[in-house]
């Protein structure tokens, strides 16, 4: 079972290890305990407030157990993630092979991942009632390594269709791109664990490969994820509720624990995360031939459960 | 829950670190010798139970109780004479 989302959005709180839990405190005059999590049960840990403080013995027991530490800057990018160094036993193995993968099989691997992205757009589009045409059409167009761009088209055709003609992805801006930033985010720390627990280096990437980019495997493998972010901020919308709030941001995290349909069955998103990361693990080392991605979509939804 | 001898200074030093075990293990404190953790399967809890029987001192006496979430939420608590609020069941998005 996938862990839980552990976020610090209040100024005046400090942090601290004791035993196995991590202690939230509030800080000021009336200094006293908000609450404590069992450190074994934390997924990620996402700092968004400016005046937190904390010990250094609570991050070395964050990286001691491989959980993502996520520094947010304004509007809710992430903007650093404290990561362990140790993340797997095989992981001296794994890095060699993915440092002396071939170029080929690095560009069919994205061209994999650019397909699994375009039919997660499609199936965003056909749930909401837009016409998918434009995006299936582009499926079959990915070549080796996506060489005729086939990803950016598809995003021309699939915002305007989703969002209307008149919205544009800009992390600076509030309302729908502050949703999207804090989805991709909380998504981007749960693809960072996954792809260290792996045993793989998150900064050697397929295609991303922006030189000051420390996490381009991540935003690599992230992308045929972020069309389910987009459906949540969609669905968010429908009910006008364009704005980060908490409500807002916990639908966003649950996007981690709906199930999706994967090889081995009915699994949760955060999980099926994880299964695309070793799956590449040992495609490197030549264990297996192919990603392990899940069905485009999420199964029939317990969220109404859940809330 | 747990019994374990106190008598001898050797024996309370095993208590103590038995108690701290727990804690780093996840589990909280609901009264002295009551120990609480929520778990999400059953292959959790079994592991816990390995370590809890790998941990415990010669002599000491342990109960490990299990019940479902609904049931956790319906424990009925007093502190002094005031009836304190019903306990929740974890979330998995926590928000400070």
């Amino acid at each position: 079972m996938p862990g839980r989302i552990v976020e610090i959005a209040d100024d005046h709180r400090h942090l601290s290890l004791l035993r196995g839990f991590l202690v939230v405190e509030s800080t000021g005059a009336d200094r006293q305990e908000m609450g404590r999590v069992p450190l074994d049960d934390i997924a990620a840990v996402i700092a968004n407030a400016h005046g937190l403080s904390y010990t250094n013995n609570i991050l070395v027991a964050c990286a001691e157990r491989g959980i993502p530490f996520v520094l947010c800057a304004a509007n809710h990018n992430a903007i650093g993630l404290l990561l362990t160094i140790e993340g797997n036993s095989l992981q001296a193995g794994r890095m060699q092979a993915q440092l002396s993968s071939s170029k080929p099989l690095q560009k069919q691997l994205w061209a994999c991942l650019v397909r699994a992205k375009l039919a997660q757009q499609a199936w965003v589009l056909a749930e909401t009632g837009k016409p998918t045409a434009p995006v299936t059409a582009l499926i079959s167009k990915v070549r080796s390594g996506d060489s005729g761009n086939i990803e950016a088209q598809g995003a021309q055709r699939y915002w305007p269709l989703l969002f209307g003609t008149s919205f544009r992805r800009d992390r600076t801006v509030e309302g729908i791109n502050s949703l999207l930033n804090y989805g991709y985010t909380v998504l981007r720390a749960a693809m960072a664990r996954a792809v260290v627990a792996a045993g793989l280096h998150p900064t050697l990437g397929l295609h991303h490969h922006n030189a000051g980019n420390a996490m381009c495997l991540v935003d690599d493998l992230m992308e045929p994820f972020r069309p389910l972010i987009d459906y949540c901020v969609w669905k968010l919308c429908q009910k006008s509720q364009e704005f980060i709030t908490p409500e807002t941001k916990q639908e966003l995290v649950y996007v981690l624990y709906q199930d999706v349909a994967s090889p081995q069955g009915r699994t949760p998103l955060m999980h099926a995360i994880q299964q695309l990361a070793t799956s590449l693990a040992q495609v490197y080392v030549g264990e297996r031939f192919e990603l392990e991605l899940p069905e485009p979509g999420v199964l029939d939804e317990l969220l109404d459960d859940i809330n | 829950m747990f019994d374990l001898p106190v008598l001898t200074k050797p024996e309370r030093k095993a208590a103590t670190q038995f108690r701290l075990m727990l804690l780093d293990y996840g589990f909280e404190m609901s009264q002295f010798s009551v120990y609480m953790r929520y778990c999400y399967s059953s292959a959790q809890v079994e592991t816990l139970c390995k370590r809890v029987e790998e941990a415990l001192p010669d002599g000491g006496r342990v109960n490990i109780l299990q019940f479902t979430d609904k049931q956790y939420e319906r424990i009925i608590s007093f502190h002094g004479a005031v009836r304190q609020p019903k306990n929740r069941n974890p979330s998995q998005f926590n928000l400070f």
